[in-house]
């Protein structure tokens, strides 16, 4: 067949689609909405789609001149971003995502979150008790100004626990600024073979550990306790989901398996990406209640702990059951 | 190494061409995005700055947004187009060719905390020298690349009105020089389009300058205009 007569049998169609593709390709909420449309009708374009790849085909194959083939070339290309575009993410599923997906995740990855727990609970135990032995090892870990500040921060008398300064606003984007990046780094840095979130686990442990225990030693236990009860439940387990999350995207770089590395990388990605977005979520609320209730000073010990320990409870019980149910439906 | 397109074969097997991005156009949308939240960063201080300490805490949370959020909504909402990427005709797609996901713009971005080690985004330029299509850690562990994606424009109109055949039929090779030189001439002085289109006097028949107007006539055929 000549390319005059090719044209000329194909031309309406190639226009249909190009119409189609402009009024309706981009936005497919609108185009929904949409119920005046004239021209090609949504359930023809796949059809239309796929007839425009085999033209395109026999175009090249009989060598038909290069402008066609280009032509051609861009509606393919163009009705393919359209064809395989990801579906629009769905804001109702991110309640569920959150109350099912990611504790199944979790769980799912129960090894690496295990690591990661042991990773920085043991770092913490171990210089919780060897601070409380040799009270002067704390030296190794702060400097003496560090050592005032902290002391400051959970003086008795202050009004606000936890901090030298500043309102419960500002203290609350601090929060966020510095706790959820640390988070999301300690997963994106299990790429580097899961160094990364060993670094960020055992150091956080280690620190954490080394200041409750001085704390504990030089009598501000109680106001220390109390604050920390509120938010720990997230933020440590939040820490501990990240750092999980890493050290499963470092074996993909370490052990892939059975599978090409790459492939390894990729999944370890896209279920950490998951994760990471959970851990989000989690250390936005920890900053939240850091912020707002866990500074108030004047709550007695009692009411702290009581509503630490709840909250304790259902993380735990949400990590635990969450989704359970509907995997089994 | 040297050949930089990506040939992905569709479910319909047709071959679909990715030309993959180099780090130096990467670099400069990166900079353009950088000029563009700085300045959304200083017209917040500005903003919050009269809040006092409260604001303070909302400044904070836009940094929070514009470091770690502003990559990933663009992506996701532009079709794979930072400001950056769009100023230099660049797009994030997935590596089969389709737009890139919500999950897979997360994971790149992520991502950037390592490509940025150990400093100025120095391992994801070894990552994306070395590797064929110039993808840098992220993209990798995303499975993602950058493409050159130009806007599409119309073919611009051949000057010389008159439409003419070739006498003989031309080979695809043939009728891309052709149509070259038509679009390139206006851009010649008048004796270099002459010395060009002598080139295909066998053609034309001509020389000189009704030479160019012969060569542009059936470069006008060829485009279709008939």
């Amino acid at each position: 067949m000549r390319q005059e007569h090719f044209i000329a049998r194909h031309q309406a169609e190639w226009q249909a689609f190009d119409a189609w593709l402009d009024a309706r390709g981009g936005r497919p909420r609108r185009a929904r909405a949409d119920r005046d449309w004239r021209g090609m009708d949504d359930s023809a374009v796949p059809a239309a789609y796929r007839r425009l790849t085999q033209q395109l085909g026999l175009a090249r194959r009989r060598g038909y001149s290069p402008q066609l083939v280009e032509r051609l070339q861009a509606l393919v290309q163009r009705g393919h971003d359209v064809m395989y575009r990801p579906p629009p993410p769905r804001w109702r599923r991110s309640v569920e995502f959150l109350l099912a997906d990611f504790p199944r995740l979790v769980r799912a990855e129960r090894g690496a979150m295990a690591a990661a727990l042991l990773m920085f609970a043991l770092p913490l135990v171990l210089s919780y008790v060897a601070v409380q032995v040799r009270p002067e090892l704390i030296h190794t870990l702060f400097e003496p100004v560090q050592l005032a500040q902290m002391e400051a921060m959970y003086d008795p008398a202050a009004s606000k626990l936890g901090r030298d300064s500043g309102e419960d606003l500002q203290m609350f984007g601090f929060y966020v600024m510095n706790n959820v990046s640390i988070g999301l780094r300690s997963f994106a840095s299990g790429l580097l073979a899961g160094i990364g979130p060993v670094l960020v686990l055992g150091m956080n442990g280690v620190m954490i550990g080394g200041m409750a225990s001085h704390l504990q030693g030089v009598g501000l236990g109680d106001p220390f306790w109390r604050f920390v009860a509120g938010h720990g439940a997230f933020e440590l387990t939040a820490i501990v989901i990240a750092g999980g999350a890493g050290l499963r995207l470092g074996l993909g770089v370490l052990a892939p398996g059975r599978r090409r590395r790459v492939d390894a990388l990729v999944e370890g990605g896209r279920r950490g990406a998951r994760l990471a977005l959970g851990v989000f979520a989690m250390l936005v609320v920890a900053a939240f209640i850091e912020a707002f209730w866990s500074s108030i000073g004047w709550i007695p010990a009692a009411v702290k702990f009581g509503v630490g320990g709840a909250l304790w409870l259902l993380v735990l019980l949400w990590l635990w059951r969450g989704g359970r149910d509907r995997h089994a439906a | 190494m040297l050949d930089t397109v990506r040939e992905v074969h569709t479910p319909e097997g047709v071959a679909l061409r990715l030309p993959a991005a180099g780090p130096v156009p990467r670099a400069l949308a990166w900079a353009i995005d950088l000029a563009i939240r700085l300045t959304l960063l200083s017209v917040c201080s500005a903003i919050f700055g009269a809040l006092g300490e409260g604001g303070m805490g909302l400044y904070l949370v836009m940094l929070f947004l514009v470091f770690w959020a502003y990559p990933i909504v663009c992506e996701g909402l532009f079709n794979g187009q930072t400001p950056g990427k769009r100023v230099l005709d660049l797009r994030v797609v997935s590596s089969d060719g389709a737009p890139v996901g919500w999950l897979a713009a997360c994971v790149r971005n992520l991502m950037r905390t390592v490509d940025m080690l150990p400093f100025g985004y120095a391992c994801g330029l070894v990552s994306s020298l070395a590797d064929p299509w110039g993808r840098r850690l992220g993209d990798i562990v995303a499975g993602t690349l950058v493409v050159h994606a130009p806007r599409v424009q119309a073919q611009p109109l051949v000057p010389g009105a008159e439409v003419a055949a070739p006498r003989v039929a031309l080979r695809p090779a043939e009728q891309a020089a052709v149509v070259a030189f038509a679009e390139r001439a206006p851009r010649l002085t008048p004796e270099r389009q002459a010395e060009l289109a002598d080139i295909a006097e066998p053609l034309t028949g001509l020389r000189g300058a009704d030479g160019v107007v012969a060569l542009q006539g059936i470069a006008n055929w060829l485009l279709g205009r008939r």
